[in-house]
């Protein structure tokens, strides 16, 4: 049995701190672990993409049609990863978009949201939509996108959830209690598939 | 006990356990992470920890340590094994004393930018052995070896990783930590520390090759493994290993298998053993067919025929790090089944046609931004075209100003090279000016011979060197000019002393955040005749940061501001954001501002101002 998770966004999102509680946690549940980032250039601009391999693994890289659930935190980083999307495998879209330098004075060219879902059904992906930004501003912590999308991929994979609280709690430094928060809301925003 | 560790942690762990005593190195993508991760523990650890001024003095001070009887590593990226080379080779000929590991991480399909150099055929070169590390574990594992067979062997180990292992974590297993605190003791032996005598030479040439039998006896059956399984073979070493497993637990295929971990020297006589009772194989490593080459010659003197697929013959290619597909592809040629479909390539074409490219610039408030900024204007101001003016760039950040919006640097080659090949472009006959730009960590590293050599030959150029006190591409590492602050190192070399010592007479500081100044000093000093050096200092917008040095940010004020977007397309700053409204547009300075104040004097309308008050 294997568990492949696929993580995406852009440098800032915290898409890499996201993925090393994941990674943390197969540790803690006594699973084998492969944990690739992607990292390049972040600071400067750049997308970031990690992917988490749980069980029965032993490459470092998601196989292609092999993810079973995908995180994009930036919208149109899904489409470099269609490679890898497992028929009716999961992937939780986040709403925000990040204009690259030379698209910001020329938004327009953005790719379509129509032109993306196509796709994504084409792939045979069963798409969760949410609205991470939002969510992690009513809980007063706009940085905790990711922790709201982590409660969603935790509630879809049937997560252990006081392990991973643990994990979570562990590895933030500060604004503990909001940061939980932000976790819980996107857990109860999904609905268990497996 | 397990632990997540990516492959330099690992060896960062393996140093610690081994009781090594001195561990340098110079930072470079994929290798970083080892002292990275091990420098913050030194004093816990009583150990010497350092970031060496570039890879040749690191591999020294890590050689004379083990010649007075310590453990010793040195670590690097694979361009930096090519400046370490020239006292390596010479170091291997002499042996060692206390164990001598050198660690090397090639990036086969070019993570960080460079060559995709194999570094396996070093330890041909130098005549030395060399372990290839296929797993985070082996990370671990392999430095303990490598330090034990050294010391075995009396001889300096080669231990080779890719960054599909050094930069990927797993679960490692992890042990206790030997410590040894050995005296230091040297005794004077010139005929094993010292090269003048061809006899002597010779002798410690063939100590070297008998030191590598050795190592071959005592690693084999630790580091090479066989599985028989039918007549179909695949050789496999380095990062291909752990691919190649994930397919044949996959597809659960039957076939024989050789995992080699030591790459020099090949072990012979276990591959003729093997290829005994295979007709047919695939040899599977990452770039050159180092091993492949090696397997005919074996197979040839075996005088047995068998169908070799690998590089040769075109199965795989010599370039990138191979995915688990490209594995798959070269299995099914071996075993001629197909193992299973893929995405519908249609799907992949139309997602790659709309996919958002997401070009670099430099960060946030980056110095480096107002320095080409002043650059491209100082050649403007001299009635130059732009397109007319060669400026050499270097390695590190400041190579970025060959991106957009500025693409000032023309050539980038090696640690110091733009200073030489300025020279060159001006021996050639090149009348108008040549530029040089250079960071600092890498003038320290390579870039002050090319100056004493321009001073000396005294060649008509400008170099500027963009000073931004930290060796900051690779994530922010100490070098000697970085400022003196509580957690580094007290002592600071300051470059324009530096280039004072070195002869040069026209050395002139900016502050890249003081743009007119800036334009007008640089062009002054590309008219000046002769060696220019423009010091350009201003520290690490991120490493300032950091350190809460604040400065007050910027907001754009929008009765101003036409939406002319001259900011965006000169500045390319992250934090700057465009709102297209209606005919008009708006440019938004978001709070990620790290004020460095360059979009205030760019714009045309003066609308953009000081946040008061606000630090």
């Amino acid at each position: 049995m294997q568990y492949n998770i696929y993580l995406a966004g852009v440098g800032g999102q915290g898409v890499v701190r996201l993925s090393e509680i994941i990674a943390r946690y197969a540790m803690e549940k006594g699973k084998r672990v492969k944990f690739y980032k992607e990292i390049g250039l972040a600071q400067r601009g750049g997308p970031v993409h990690c992917e988490v391999r749980i069980g029965d693994v032993f490459g470092p890289r998601i196989p292609p049609l092999s993810s079973n659930i995908m995180v994009i935190m930036e919208l149109s980083e899904v489409l470099k990863a269609l490679e890898l999307i497992k028929p009716k495998g999961v992937v939780i879209l986040n709403k925000k978009k990040v204009y690259p330098i030379d698209m910001m004075a020329h938004p327009e060219r953005y790719p379509k949201q129509e032109e993306i879902i196509k796709l994504l059904n084409d792939a045979k992906a069963e798409i969760i939509w949410i609205d991470a930004e939002k969510i992690a501003l009513e809980v007063g912590l706009p940085i905790a996108e990711n922790n709201v999308l982590l409660g969603a991929l935790s509630s879809i994979s049937s997560f252990d959830k006081e392990c991973i609280l643990n994990v979570l709690r562990k590895s933030i430094p500060r604004e503990i209690d909001k940061n939980i928060a932000a976790f819980n809301k996107g857990y109860e925003v999904v609905n268990p598939i497996r | 006990m397990k632990k997540l560790l990516t492959g330099n942690e690992a060896v960062a762990e393996g140093i610690i356990e081994s009781g090594t005593e001195v561990v340098c190195g110079y930072p470079g993508t994929p290798s970083t992470e080892v002292i990275q991760t091990l420098l913050p523990k030194a004093k816990e650890l009583g150990i010497h920890i350092e970031w060496s001024v570039n890879e040749k003095v690191a591999s020294e001070i890590a050689t004379a340590a083990s010649w007075a009887g310590k453990r010793a590593i040195v670590t690097m990226k694979m361009s930096g094994l090519n400046v370490a080379s020239d006292s390596l080779c010479s170091i291997i000929y002499s042996g060692c004393r206390g164990g001598l590991v050198i660690y090397v991480v090639d990036d086969p399909g070019v993570s960080a930018g460079m060559v995709e150099q194999d570094s396996r055929y070093y330890a041909k070169l130098g005549v030395a052995p060399m372990l290839d590390i296929s797993s985070q574990q082996e990370s671990l594992d392999f430095v303990k070896l490598a330090f034990e067979v050294s010391e075995k062997i009396k001889g300096p180990v080669f231990l080779r990783s890719t960054a599909s292992i050094s930069h990927v974590a797993s679960d490692v297993k992890i042990g206790k930590r030997v410590e040894l605190k050995r005296e230091a003791h040297f005794e004077r032996d010139i005929s094993k520390y010292t090269k003048p005598k061809a006899s002597w030479c010779m002798n410690q040439h063939q100590d070297s090759l008998t030191r590598l039998n050795e190592a071959s006896k005592i690693v084999d059956s630790r580091v090479n493994q066989v599985h028989l399984e039918g007549k179909y073979g695949v050789i496999v070493s380095g990062a291909a290993w752990e691919n190649f497993q994930e397919a044949v637990n996959r597809y659960n295929l039957k076939l024989s298998w050789l995992k080699i971990g030591i790459v020099n020297p090949l072990p012979d006589e276990k591959i003729k053993e093997f290829l005994k009772d295979i007709d047919k194989l695939l040899v599977l490593e990452e770039l050159e067919p180092f091993i492949e080459a090696e397997v005919m010659r074996i197979s040839f003197l075996s005088g047995k025929k068998i169908d070799i697929l690998g590089k040769f013959d075109g199965t795989l290619s010599m370039m990138g790090s191979y995915s688990f597909k490209e594995i798959k592809k070269s299995l099914e040629a071996l075993l001629k089944v197909k193992l299973e479909s893929e995405q519908n390539s249609e799907i992949i074409k139309r997602a790659e046609e709309l996919e958002v490219k997401r070009p670099t610039s430099f960060c946030i408030g980056c110095p480096h931004r107002g320095t080409y900024y002043a650059i491209n204007k100082a050649i403007k101001k001299l009635k130059y075209k732009k397109k007319d003016i060669i400026v050499t760039g270097d390695i590190g950040c400041t190579i970025l100003g060959m991106n957009k919006p500025f693409e000032t640097c023309w050539t980038e080659v090696a640690m110091g090279a733009s200073i030489g090949l300025a020279q060159g472009f001006k021996w050639a006959g090149i009348e108008k000016p040549v530029l040089a730009t250079i960071g600092d960590s890498t003038f320290f590293h390579a870039g002050i011979p090319p100056l004493i050599n321009a001073v000396y030959q005294n060649v008509s150029l400008t170099i500027i060197i963009l000073d931004n006190g930290w060796t900051a591409m690779t994530g922010f590492q100490e070098n000697p000019g970085t400022i003196p602050l509580k957690d580094t190192n007290p002592m600071r070399i300051d470059i324009v002393e530096v280039c004072k010592g070195c002869g040069a007479k026209d050395i002139s500081v900016i502050d890249p955040y003081h743009l007119k100044e800036s334009i007008d000093v640089i062009a002054e000093a590309i008219e000046h005749p002769g060696v220019s050096v423009v010091v350009s200092r201003r520290e690490c917008a991120l490493q300032s940061r950091r350190r809460k040095v604040n400065l007050p940010k910027l907001k754009v004020n929008p009765d101003k501001c036409t939406g002319c977007r001259v900011c965006l397309s000169s500045l390319a700053c992250p934090a700057m954001i465009f709102h297209p409204k209606d005919k008009k547009g708006l440019m938004e300075i978001t709070s990620s501002c790290n004020g460095c104040g360059l979009c205030k004097d760019v714009c045309p309308e003066e609308a953009i101002e000081v946040i008061k008050d606000a630090v």
